[in-house]
């Protein structure tokens, strides 16, 4: 199993994905900072010279959101564009992590070399997790240097700094809430023998689940004893967990418990990677996998 | 140990004294079903160490069904397969720790050069086989390109990586599906000089091929199947003994010269393009060139031949005539 790891991280780490990824979180990061200033600093610029009308609550509005480049609220701003768009990634790579290897032949070459399919599995899973933890950590750290950069640049005050154990938390959850999306993706990729479906499934869960749960909610809030068993609902309600937004979501308040949510959310990981398992074994390996 | 042989190969000798002839490979009534198809019906075979044993078969035979089978990609439906005298199914890891195989499609991370691909093989492998990847790529030709990534392969250098990978692991038993697929004729001669030399390690070899010559050249034993089923097996000498001997006969008047042979009690004749193939005992040449001259045909060249590995492989696995199917 251990032999299985180390050969799955040896590949890992000679792929390009992995890396630009983790260059594309790092850049988005950057570019994401940047942007706010400028485009804040610019409506600022303009409603001083009187260029454009200043909006009727004044200019405080502006100047809070010009606040959220400060180092004091990259848990909320900087692990958010991390989370945003790092989930998306995270369930593109899971699917092609293990996609790939049934379109290039590979994973009935590993077989023949006295690889075990719960051995494939397992390697696959953990890697993926670690490969997460990387990207994660990374993006967060390039969060961090891009609020401390541009809040340099742009004078904003680094007020009390970055708090690093509330940043860790509040990563550590966004993290936690992307496995099942990545498992779903790679139990799919695995029943299917394909990256693409893996990624679209993974994709079409991720995105619509989450809407469709927010309009049920919201026509009636007794839908939520249904939806709130689904991934997104539980998602939220761990990424939301004492966070302030959680007031400015008429439907916060029928998210279920945190902790009732992480037990799910784990469920859902382990169900996922039990089917792709069972598909697995069952399967006959001939040409491709 | 042969101190004549490479650098490379005595490298590979197993540390432990092995038993000779030990048999490394063994199939008892091994049975394969797609749905209503059956792939491999039966099958029983052995390979023994230090020898080369051939596996042929037309299209769809069951060869590489059955090498699935033995290396536990494919579930049997009945029957069982043994590598060192462990079931494949029960124990797969311990018992695919001694094989290295070559399947008939080659397949490496495309993204990933010839050198990184056997390390990762290697690294899945362990027991010192990370200390064999540059070897092995010297050893098949593959030194200068090794630093290559495997998409800019060709066919030909795709199948030496995949032999390379097999031999990481210091198998005891090597099993390769058309290894020659896509080679020039001197890789041809160098996978068959190697093949040889594998057998000599005391390591047994399993080899799947269309390439007759090859598998006359190299196996020791060859086991034919058809439709999943064994319809022949022996050594190379027994097994082309079945198709008998017969004279290739260069004659104009066909026709005329199969009635003369007939009449002689030959009842088996063919045309060919150039006069007749007739299979009858090598001594009766004479007796032959007298019985056609008596009649004024004169064969421009009546020469005793042995039926090849071929000529057998193609009388056993053509396709039944409808005739010929019982009733």
């Amino acid at each position: 199993m251990l032999r299985l790891l180390s050969s799955e991280i040896y590949r890992l780490v000679r792929r390009w994905m992995p890396w630009i990824m983790l260059g594309l979180i790092v850049v988005t990061a950057f570019l994401f900072y940047f942007l706010i200033w400028a485009s804040i600093n610019a409506q600022l610029q303009a409603v001083k010279s009187g260029t454009i009308p200043a909006p009727p609550e004044g200019t405080a509005q502006l100047t809070e959101t010009l606040r959220q480049i400060a180092p004091d609220r990259v848990a909320q701003f900087g692990v958010g564009i991390v989370a945003g768009l790092g989930s998306v990634m995270l369930i593109v790579f899971a699917a092609s992590h293990v996609g790939t290897e049934f379109g290039w032949g590979t994973f009935r070459t590993l077989l023949a070399h006295g690889a075990s399919r719960s051995g494939f599995l397992v390697a696959k899973t953990v890697s993926l997790v670690l490969y997460a933890f990387v990207f994660i950590v990374v993006g967060t750290l390039a969060a961090i240097g891009a609020s401390y950069a541009v809040s340099a640049v742009a004078g904003i005050s680094f007020g009390s700094g970055v708090d690093l154990a509330e940043v860790a938390r509040v990563a550590a959850k966004s993290g936690y809430t992307f496995l099942p999306y990545m498992a779903l993706a790679l139990a799919i990729a695995v029943w299917s023998k394909s990256a693409g479906a893996g990624i679209a499934a993974g994709l079409v869960v991720y995105f619509a689940e989450g809407l469709v749960a927010t309009i049920l909610v919201s026509l009636n809030k007794d839908y939520a004893q249904i939806v709130n068993w689904g991934l997104s609902r539980n998602a939220s309600a761990l990424t939301r967990a004492g966070a302030a937004a959680a007031g400015q979501d008429p439907t916060a308040s029928t998210l279920p418990d945190p902790t009732r949510a992480a037990i799910v959310l784990g469920a859902y990981c382990v169900i996922f990677i039990v089917l792709a398992y069972w598909r697995l074994r069952s399967r006959d390996v001939t040409v491709g996998g | 140990m042969n101190p004549a042989q490479p650098a490379i190969l005595r490298s590979y000798a197993p540390a432990v004294t092995v038993q000779q002839h030990e048999v490394v490979l063994r199939t008892k009534q091994l049975v394969k079903r797609f749905g209503s198809i059956t792939a491999v019906d039966g099958l029983d075979l052995e390979v023994r160490r230090g020898e080369v044993v051939g596996l042929l078969g037309p299209n769809g035979a069951g060869k590489s069904t059955t090498i699935g089978m033995v290396l536990g990609l494919i579930t049997p439906t009945a029957g069982h397969a043994e590598v060192l005298g462990r079931d494949v199914r029960v124990r797969r890891e311990e018992a695919l720790a001694g094989v290295g195989a070559m399947l008939e499609v080659t397949s490496f991370y495309p993204y990933l050069s010839g050198r990184d691909n056997l390390a990762a093989v290697a690294l899945l492998r362990g027991g010192g086989a990370l200390a064999r990847v540059d070897p092995l790529l010297a050893r098949l030709g593959l030194a200068q390109r090794g630093g290559s990534k495997f998409r800019t392969y060709s066919l030909g250098m795709r199948q030496r990586l995949g032999i390379a990978s097999t031999l990481l692991a210091d198998p005891a038993l090597v099993i390769l599906d058309e290894p020659a697929n896509g080679l020039d004729p001197a890789g041809q001669r160098e996978i068959r000089e190697l093949i040889r030399e594998l057998a000599g390690e005391n390591r047994g070899v399993l080899l799947a091929s269309h390439l007759l010559y090859e598998v006359e050249q190299v196996c020791d034993r060859v086991l034919v199947i058809k439709k999943g089923k064994l319809i022949a097996s022996g050594t190379i000498a027994e097994v082309t003994r079945g198709g008998g001997n017969y004279f290739e006969i260069v004659v104009d008047e066909r026709r005329r010269a199969a009635e003369i042979l007939r009449g002689l009690g030959i009842t088996e004749i063919r045309d060919t393009p150039t006069g007749l193939d007739v299979v009858a005992d090598p001594t009766r040449g004479a007796e032959i060139n007298r019985a056609l001259a008596s009649a004024g045909l004169y064969a421009s060249a009546i020469v005793p031949r042995a039926s090849s590995l071929e000529d057998v492989f193609m009388e056993l696995t053509e396709p039944e005539s409808p005739s010929a199917s019982p009733a």
